[in-house]
């Protein structure tokens, strides 16, 4: 992880006088309007849902049942589009104790549908108790984003997303040993990398590094997230080697360690 | 049945209720924005209005406005995601220019619908 070769950008420690408040202020208007757009397609979907529900009646329980889970879904990027707007809007939110692990698995079993069948998932839950303070959509949203870009880094092949939850002690990396309060998560997927010049860009608004799909925010999203949460970013990648982000974030709890105050 | 205009610019979205007040019995007439939705409204015909409030050319709160001058007897529902500015305040001030309820998109159409029951009475 401290190979100098490696390409890395750190985003989430920058001081708030170094942020560009014009971006800030296009993110803020292009987020309400991603929003918008959302809850309209979520409401079409409840709408023919519910149509459905109706001429299904009580014949087909199995249909019935799956149809529900549509809605629940759909309940789920109404959580999405709501966090959407509070970024927009800048609304106060509270954060609570939130046990990361958690919010991992419950992104994981979102996303999976979605992802290509030669992708594997694998979770290495060394801290598997510890909780940051957080607005839980907010984590969901960072990994949310971090899952989707792995599996697009990966594409229609195989390949793996290998999420992590540890300790950043002992792992001989200056960056990490001067955060030896934080959770550090990492993400790291076999795709196909990304040159220097690439991984300098991809925290910037729009930046799509030339995909298909994606809007280019993602990313922004979570460094914003993180860098909310007190944490940082980092990335490093190679070129048809992978990419791993590592996020440092404080932690209050670690399980079988003393509660911090 | 009653006569019910959908105001939207969301095909998707359009179509939707249109299916679903179809299902109702109503007769729906749609437009796909507020300047088509004016030009097609016809008093005789529409018992209550459901409209958008982001759109393009003329918007829904100026849809609402006209068709309050146009057959102040019509109902009216707003429906609005938000934006910019944030649902809450296009759809408080559809509320101060007239309209009957409000929905926040996402909503559950079939409350849409039994709003539209209620209102018809």
């Amino acid at each position: 992880m401290s190979d100098p070769n490696k390409n890395r950008t750190t985003s989430g420690g920058l001081p708030e006088q170094e942020r560009d408040p014009g971006s800030d202020a296009q993110l803020s208007v292009l987020a309400g309007g991603i929003a918008h757009d959302l809850n309209t397609v979520i409401t079409t979907i409840y709408g023919y849902c519910e149509l459905v529900l109706d001429i299904l009646g009580e014949s087909n329980p199995e249909a019935s049942e799956q149809t529900r889970r549509i809605i629940a879904a759909a309940d789920r990027a109404s959580t999405l589009t709501g966090q959407l707007l509070s970024l927009s809007h800048r609304a106060a939110q509270e954060k609570v104790a939130v046990r990361v692990a958690d919010v991992i698995a419950d992104t994981i079993d979102f996303i999976r549908p979605s992802v290509s069948s030669g992708i594997r998932i694998f979770r290495v839950l060394n801290a598997p108790d510890a909780t940051v303070m957080a607005v839980p959509a907010q984590l969901f949203r960072i990994f949310l984003n971090l899952f989707l870009n792995a599996s697009q880094a990966i594409g229609d092949g195989d390949g793996t997303i290998t999420v992590t939850l540890d300790l950043p002690e002992n792992k001989n990396d200056t960056y990490l040993d001067q955060n030896p309060d934080s959770l550090l998560v990492t993400v790291r997927d076999t795709g196909k990398g990304m040159d220097a010049e690439t991984a300098g860009k991809i925290f910037d608004p729009w930046f799509t590094s030339g995909r298909k799909n994606g809007t280019g925010l993602g990313l922004t999203v979570v460094s914003d997230a993180v860098r909310e949460l007190g944490g940082t970013i980092r990335v490093d990648s190679e070129p048809d080697k992978g990419t791993t982000f590592s996020l440092l974030i404080p932690y209050t709890s670690f399980g079988s360690l003393p509660e911090k105050s | 049945m009653a006569g019910i205009m959908i105001v939207e610019d969301d095909t998707a979205l359009r179509e939707m209720l249109r299916d679903a007040l179809e299902k109702r019995k109503h007769t729906v007439i749609t437009a796909a924005d507020g300047r088509e939705a004016l030009a097609r409204f016809r008093p005789s015909v529409v018992d209550l209005v459901i409209t958008d409030l982001l759109m393009p050319e003329e918007d829904g709160l100026m849809v609402i406005m006209k068709i309050k001058e146009m057959k102040p007897s019509a109902k009216l529902i707003a429906i609005s995601g938000g934006g910019m500015a944030g649902p809450g305040s296009y759809l408080m001030m559809a509320s101060k220019l007239g309209a009957d309820h409000v929905f926040s998109k996402p909503f559950l159409p079939s409350e849409l619908v039994q709003k539209v029951k209620d209102l018809l009475g």
